[in-house]
């Protein structure tokens, strides 16, 4: 347990049940997330990286206590948010701030700019009445929008500036914690680097701690510090992002590099190609949960299931095959 | 808010169904409803106006000529009825007295008028004479002189009466001489009113309903559900029959007097407010997922905050389309209700002159069922035509 | 490339794509021209918006046809027949027959009810005069030659009952069943997993290798270009700004939209890291109101007098190096 800990998360479990049949009994869970621990470093920028269907997104939705953990605990400076109900987590809620990934749901379509910001200040009393507006003003220049935007609605902007609308919204009440689900993905590259930059220097100036959610390894790889590599509700590797390349060690995170397109094609190669798909999140393997595509596989990985293990100071991995520090 | 409002004629919406010229021409049909629903309103015509004979039994309009049997009755009606006043205990009050609509008798001497009537009696009789051969020129001739000699005994109506009295007469009068123009202007409030507040109300429960299910879930959604899936398996005319019944007992009696319409509003509504709730819950329950909502939530607001600021606001869309079609759901429901003689009472409206025409239809009235259906298709086919543009306009899947 | 010395099997000249909206014609495509020669990839980048799947739309004429019109003077020839302007008959049997498409979403691409085997059968049908028996055997054999493990009883199968990266090989095995000249892919991979994505990539390399497919591969992700094709077209506001080969595209972008748009992809490597990143600054404009001169003048950083006066025209010989630029870079390593 490190001293600078913002968000110390344990164990954290979450499963979806999933109902049906006459009597609408639960048939079966979705394991979503299945027990995983680490922390979140205050001032850094924590990436979060697996294919669809790894939980990350749910781990995001979990640590801002948009969801209900089933077990585990998530302790904020050392409060554990998983316990508290609706009252209690009022505090919190304006500590962690969530930005989405698609610009295009993410905003109250009826809602000008300045009533969705405002709304936020307002209710968590950030700014009194009479100094909203000019808080809206300056939030939204803030994000690089011009401050006529403000009585716009949301269907007047493009992807790019509705991702900035949306980064305003989560900072107007003053976050410590940003949770960035995605926020880049649903947009294209030239306007990418734009909301890449404009998180990077918002972090800066505001000292912001973020949680940056991605499928996209280039881009957690340019703008985080550490990153965890989720496979199947599991965290398999963590590490800090300037070592990713050098020393990723568990096979799926090195599957994972190897399977990104490099962007030049004279250093084309043969990409890595992981066979099968990733298995049903119902039911799962007992032993290792990567096992049934690993290209190195031994017999003992698919009964024994490998713990997350340090291996060296800020790299942890969980994989059998990998001797411990 | 003046903001918000502007921006919303001016959207994309707007626009497209500013583009649709039959959407304009519906509109402004429905414009002419409203202001007939605003004139009735303001007393014109008066709810005397519209149950006072005017004229003869089943006069028909300018489109039709009467038969000549048809101008003998009515000449017949004429002189009897100023006999009885000529006759009666006080002649010059009941002279003085003697209206048709806006005719009234020439202001005469009572022995000069006698003698016009007499004069005219005899016009009939000669008229009648020729009863066995009516069609021929003679006889036609016989029957202008009669209409020549009642003229004389009515003030023949000048400006604006003569106006009142071509309106009254321009498309007939029922069987107990009521103008049908004027009943079914009448009317045109009564259904107005009828479609207004039961669809408003009808919109207002389905969705507060339906987004309650939707946004809630579990014993909320259980329990509309369960709600709407037993008022959606009776057929809904028993039920309209069996609202309107119970309206009408004792209990209600009180109310019913003052509100004539309640049991016809307390039916609509209650079967009515099924449809928007069913869509509203869909649409809820989709918008609840959306990560706008997810949003508020993750800012804390309460879940009704966001179900009233967040999820609400987003169907209006849908409040809209679905008021316009149980708008005119409630239109048609009610000439069906009425006609069966379950719907409005005491005052016209096109279902009761439906239902009144009835009989006459079978001697070859059909002015009272015409102008009646003719009124309520125009409006009905108005409103089907604006509500399939709206939804083309707003539906956001029709892009 | 020894490509260019064969004859090209599709030929697009002019192709200019009109929409009707409320707001009037917008015009999606404007002029486009290009070949395509068989044995090679064509990748058409750019971002939304800039017409690129609009292109291959007008080529396989799926656009709603009381929307859209087409310039005059468009022609796609496919073995010198101008189907630009053919009749919807006609393209019914060059669909699928002669040139095939694969979608962005193997989703909804698949119709449920249907199995796998029963779908490519009744392209077969449709297209060969083979028996139902012979049929089978060939969608068999397709199912085995997008790698699907036993195809034998996948062929059984619902698509519900299929991953992801298993319905986008359905839908490629589909494509090539009656063995296309020309095989359009819109975006055939964005909708997967990186780890997925690597093995379509892979599998339609290995497919380049054994059939002579042309493949047209229409996506925004410059890293899968890189990957796979061997020229490129670089589209921005339904025009082609720039065309070369991909070692010349990414080694030496002429136009200044193509270097930036490369700029701004993260870099891996510690030297990149945290860095902030070169940016496009504002947004493609709207097709309703484009600006006079060169499209690209209102976000380039090197935009002078002449680029707001007059548009530049495309510059170089087609099939070659082009670029749409009035001052082009001299094409220094990116």
């Amino acid at each position: 347990m490190s001293a600078d800990a913002l968000l110390e998360v344990r164990d954290l479990v979450m499963h979806f049940p999933v109902r049906g049949g006459v009597l609408n009994r639960v048939q079966r869970r979705v394991h979503a997330v299945n027990g995983v621990s680490f922390d979140v470093r205050r001032g850094e920028v924590l990436g979060v990286v697996g294919e669809s269907g790894c939980g990350k997104s749910t781990l995001g939705k979990c640590l801002i206590r948009l969801l209900s953990p089933t077990a585990g605990s998530i302790r904020y400076e050392g409060t554990d948010l998983a316990a508290l109900g609706h009252g209690d987590l009022m505090p919190f809620r304006k500590k962690m701030q969530m930005v989405f990934q698609d610009p295009y749901s993410s905003l109250n379509p009826r809602m000008t700019v300045r009533e969705a910001v405002r709304e936020v200040a307002l209710f968590h009393g950030v700014v009194s009445r009479d100094a909203a507006d000019a808080y809206v003003s300056e939030l939204i220049q803030k994000v690089g929008l011009r401050a006529d935007a403000a009585d716009k609605f949301p269907h007047e902007f493009s992807g790019g500036q509705r991702q900035r609308i949306g980064i305003a919204r989560a900072l107007a009440c003053k976050p410590d914690l940003l949770v960035a689900d995605e926020p880049v993905s649903a947009l294209d590259v030239s306007i990418q680097a734009q909301v890449l930059n404009l998180l990077m220097d918002l972090k800066d100036e505001l000292g912001l701690t973020v949680v940056f959610v991605s499928h996209d390894l280039k881009v957690i790889e340019h703008f985080c510090d550490r990153v965890l590599v989720m496979y199947l509700g599991n965290v398999v590797e963590e590490l800090d992002c300037e070592r990713l390349h050098a020393d990723a060690r568990h096979p799926y995170t090195r599957a994972l590099l190897g399977a990104n397109p490099i962007n030049d094609p004279a250093d084309r190669r043969p990409l890595t190609v992981l066979e099968g798909d990733v298995p049903s999140p119902f039911t799962l393997p007992p032993g290792c949960a990567f096992a049934g595509r690993c290209p190195v596989v031994e017999p003992r990985c698919r009964a024994q299931r490998p713990p997350l293990e340090l291996k060296t100071c800020g790299h942890a991995v969980a994989c059998l095959l990998e001797p411990g520090a | 808010m003046r903001e918000r409002s502007r921006k919303f004629l001016s959207g994309r919406g707007m626009r497209k169904l500013r583009r649709d010229r039959m959407a304009m021409a519906a509109l402004a049909v429905i414009g002419v409803y409203l202001a007939l629903a605003l004139l009735v309103l303001l007393g014109v015509p008066s709810e005397d106006a519209v149950q006072e004979r005017v004229a003869p039994d089943n006069t028909p309009g300018f489109f039709a000529r009467g038969t000549a049997e048809r101008r003998l009755d009515s000449a017949q009606f004429h002189l009897d009825s100023i006999q009885r006043s000529v006759r009666s205990s006080d002649p010059a009050k009941a002279i003085a007295e003697h209206r048709l609509g806006t005719l009234q008798l020439v202001q005469v001497s009572p022995e000069e008028l006698e003698s016009r009537l007499t004069e005219a009696w005899r016009a009939f009789d000669a008229a009648s004479a020729l009863e066995d051969d009516i069609e021929s020129p003679a006889a036609t001739a016989r029957l202008d002189e009669l209409d020549t000699a009642i003229d004389a005994l009515y003030v023949q109506p000048t400006g604006f009466a003569a106006a009142t009295r071509f309106a009254q007469l321009a498309l007939g009068t029922d069987r107990q001489g009521r103008s049908i123009l004027l009943r079914a202007v009448y009317s045109a409030k009564v259904a107005v009113q009828i479609g207004v507040v039961s669809a408003l109300i009808a919109v207002l429960i389905g969705t507060l309903l339906g987004a309650a299910a939707g946004y809630f879930g579990g014993w909320v959604d259980h329990l509309v559900v369960w709600l709407y899936s037993t008022f959606s398996s009776i057929p809904w005319i028993v039920l309209l029959m069996v609202i309107a019944t119970v309206c009408r007992g004792d209990a209600f009696a009180p109310l019913v007097e003052r509100m004539p319409l309640l049991p016809v509003y307390a039916a609509f509504c209650l079967s009515f407010w099924i449809s928007p709730c069913r869509v509203v819950r869909g649409e809820v329950m989709k918008l609840k997922e959306l990560e706008y909502v997810q949003a508020a939530a993750a800012v804390g607001f309460g879940r009704m905050r966001i179900l009233l600021r967040h999820v609400i606001p987003n169907t209006a869309h849908l409040a809209f389309i679905n008021f316009s079609l149980l708008f005119i759901g409630a239109i048609k429901a009610e000439v069906i209700l009425s006609f069966l003689g379950l719907g409005v009472q005491g005052t016209p409206s096109w279902g009761v002159m439906i239902n009144h025409a009835k009989a006459e239809v079978l001697n070859g009235f059909f002015w009272q069922i015409g102008t009646a259906t003719g009124f309520m298709l125009v409006l009905v086919l108005a409103f089907n035509v604006l509500s399939d543009a709206l939804q083309d306009a707003f539906d956001p899947k029709h892009v | 490339m020894s490509a260019t010395r064969t004859k090209a099997v599709l030929e697009v000249r002019h192709l200019t794509t009109g929409f009707k909206t409320d707001r009037g014609v917008v015009t999606a495509v404007d002029d486009v021209s290009f070949d395509l020669y068989p044995g090679e990839t064509l990748g058409v980048v750019g971002e939304s918006g800039c017409g690129k799947t609009v292109t291959s739309k007008s080529i396989m004429r799926l656009l709603p046809e009381h929307l859209t019109i087409y310039g005059p003077a468009s022609e796609v020839r496919f073995e010198g027949e101008n189907l630009a302007f053919a009749s919807e008959e006609r393209m019914r049997r060059v669909r699928g027959d002669k040139v095939a498409m694969i979608f962005q979403e193997p989703m909804t691409s698949l119709n449920p009810v249907f199995t796998v085997g029963w779908q490519l059968d009744e392209a077969l049908r449709y297209h060969t005069d083979l028996d139902a028996r012979g049929r089978r055997q060939r969608a068999i054999e397709m199912l085995r030659l997008v790698e699907i493990p036993e195809p034998e009883r996948r062929v059984d199968e619902y698509p519900h009952q299929l991953s992801g990266g298993m319905r986008q090989r359905v839908m490629i095995a589909m494509a090539l069943c009656c063995e296309p000249d020309v095989l359009i892919a819109d975006e055939p991979t964005t909708a997967l997993d990186v780890t997925i994505q690597a093995q379509i990539l892979q599998l339609m390399a290995n497919l380049k290798e054994r059939l002579s497919t042309a493949i047209m591969l229409i996506t925004h992700d410059l890293g899968v270009v890189a990957q796979v094709c061997d020229r490129v077209l670089v589209m921005y506001a339904g025009r082609v700004i720039e065309s070369g080969t991909v070692a010349e595209i990414f080694h030496a972008p002429r136009h200044p939209y193509t270097r930036a748009l490369l700029d701004s992809i993260p870099k891996s490597g510690a030297r990149a890291h945290k860095k902030r990143l070169p940016t496009i600054p504002g947004i493609v404009p709207s097709l309703f109101e484009l600006p006079a001169g060169c499209r690209f003048q209102d976000r380039c950083a090197y935009k002078e007098r002449r680029c707001v006066d007059a548009e530049p025209g495309l510059e170089g010989a087609l099939g070659g190096r082009q670029v749409r630029c009035h001052f082009p870079l001299d094409g220094g390593a990116a």
